[in-house]
């Protein structure tokens, strides 16, 4: 593990959707074969196959685990297989596993990748799945707790701490939706006004419709392989550069804001430090959050204002396309969560804005970058640092 | 409050958090205590979390504490909850120093503020009782 150890060089996505009458296989077989063609490899190039496990389907779960991929692909070079499993945060350890996979004699490339169909989820997976995945069954459930419920408590204490107003969260969308509108991949891609996300229905106060993500149909994948090797195979290999990690706590009752917002974000400092870069020397803060608000004290906790500055910033046009912070080009709330593979689309994300290939959200000259992953409903934070060279 | 009916989930206890939902059936709420490290826990362990000690006891909260956080959930759960709506999710900070998840009720949604102080006021169904909070009179 280190710095500029790994790196991605080839991506290939379906865009994020609904698509209840497309198969998960087609979309498993669409997305590996084009990374591996954008990677430049031949598909008996691939060594092991790394996949994020779709948590909410389990037949889906069996085959992906059961060694499937390599044999669908007819990838007759690989060695191994493996299917892991952090809720949200998979993709990050998809990515460890694969680094020491490429720099340990166990596979020179490795295929990462993620598929999950909700709409292909039966009501009874989705009932046994959805409603207690990552919810306490004694002392948050019996409640009425729900993953939109917990985001707006914390959403009602971060604006009576700051003053952030409903108008600067719904702000957050807009700009979201400006990335979108500039994304094949994104699911929702209509122009969004401030007006209509606060005129959309309230779900939990102060969280409107238009400010929840929407659960959506998504597969991605990656070629990665050492730093060493990468440049032989890739004109333009993206390394990561630095990482680093906090557990905060499974139960929202646990998870003290204070550690979330002081210590998480402490991760992206030490993450920078390993780079040998600061926040100045970020192009693209690809910051993955799920909730406006959340996305505020990120910025806020990361040192980039101070607090209850981060809205105004997002209102000033700042963090959208144009702006002098690029943040979360993906689209986030405009994009669709994929459940446990949305950190797929962010490192394909990552990796498409820094080998140029971001079409019209390309943010010019993009050279380094910070992300973040989280699992279940808040459990960790990872912070990384991704680069277009070793600095 | 008076006994009614709902699909509002049982707590799944654990062996060491009987007792807890025992005494909450009595209107009591219970916080486990560390006497090797003088901690209050919450919640209850088989082992005290901070210095896993196994010399662990029960005190009983004063039932007075502060609202940490709140949402008033109108749309979007699952149906068993669904009757509720709209109810007040939140996390109250208690005096002894432990923070729960619960809901508030017998409020004025609007006048609800972070930081007010609240009381607690059991909510019996058939098989259990739940700890809801109610702003202090």
């Amino acid at each position: 593990m280190g710095r500029g150890k790994l790196a991605v060089i080839g991506v290939g996505e379906v865009p994020t959707g609904w698509y209840p009458d497309r198969g998960d296989w087609e979309m498993i077989n669409t997305t590996c074969m084009e990374a591996i063609r954008d990677a430049g490899l031949d598909k008996n190039d691939i060594e092991g196959v790394i996949t994020v496990n779709p948590m909410a389907q389990p037949k889906l779960q069996s085959e992906i685990g059961f060694g499937k991929i390599p044999e669908e692909l007819g990838l007759k070079g690989c060695k191994d297989i493996c299917i892991v499993n952090a809720g949200g945060a998979t993709t990050t350890n998809c990515l460890r596993m694969a680094e020491h996979w490429v720099n340990n004699g166990i596979a020179k490339t490795v295929l990462i990748n993620h598929v999950t169909r909700h709409s292909g989820i039966t009501l009874a997976d989705a009932i046994n799945f959805f409603a207690t995945a990552g919810i306490d069954l004694q002392w948050e459930y019996p409640f009425g707790m729900s993953y939109n419920g917990v985001m707006a408590l914390q959403a009602t204490r971060y604006m009576h701490d700051t003053g952030t107003t409903p108008e600067e969260l719904a702000a957050v969308c807009v700009a979201n939706r400006k990335w979108a509108m500039l994304d094949p991949n994104a699911r929702f891609r209509k122009p969004l006004t401030i007006e209509q996300v606060l005129e959309s229905r309230m779900v939990s106060t102060p969280l409107h419709a238009f400010e929840c993500n929407v659960l959506s149909d998504g597969a991605a994948a990656m070629v990665v392989t050492s730093g060493d090797l990468a440049p032989q195979i890739s004109k333009t290999p993206v390394y990561k550069l630095g990482e680093d990690v906090l557990y905060l706590g499974a139960t929202a009752t646990q998870r003290k804001e204070r550690r979330r917002m002081g210590e998480g974000p402490g991760a992206a400092h030490k993450a920078l430090a390993e780079a040998g870069l600061t926040l100045e020397d970020m192009d693209i803060l690809e910051i993955y959050f799920a909730y406006p608000h959340a996305f505020l004290m990120l910025l806020e906790a990361l040192g980039v204002c101070k607090p209850g500055e981060a809205g105004g910033l997002v209102m000033e046009g700042h963090t959208s396309p144009g702006g002098k912070l690029p943040c979360s080009t993906i689209g986030e709330l405009s994009r669709g969560h994929t459940g446990s593979g949305v950190s797929t689309a962010y490192y394909v994300e990552c990796a498409r804005q820094l080998m140029g290939k971001a079409g019209e959200r390309q943010v010019p000259n993009a050279r380094y970058l910070l992300t973040n992953a989280a699992g279940g409903s808040g459990m960790n934070m990872i912070w990384s640092v991704w680069g277009r060279d070793i600095p | 409050m008076s006994e009614q009916k709902s699909s509002i989930p049982a707590p799944v206890p654990q062996p060491w958090t009987e007792e807890f939902w025992k005494a909450a059936r009595e209107h009591k709420f219970l916080v486990q205590h560390c006497d090797d490290c003088n901690t209050n826990i919450f919640y209850p362990r088989k082992f005290c979390p901070e210095c896993w000690g196994a010399n662990l006891s029960w005190i009983e909260a004063s039932g007075k504490g502060k609202l940490y956080t709140f949402t008033t959930t109108l749309y979007g759960v699952e149906p068993r909850f669904a009757p509720d709506l709209p109810y007040v999710l939140a996390l109250v900070d208690l005096d002894e120093g432990i923070r729960v998840m619960t809901r508030i009720v017998n409020c004025d949604q609007d006048k609800l503020k972070c930081d007010m102080p609240v009381e607690i006021v059991w909510q019996d169904f058939d098989e259990f009782s739940l700890y809801y909070f109610q702003p202090q009179s």
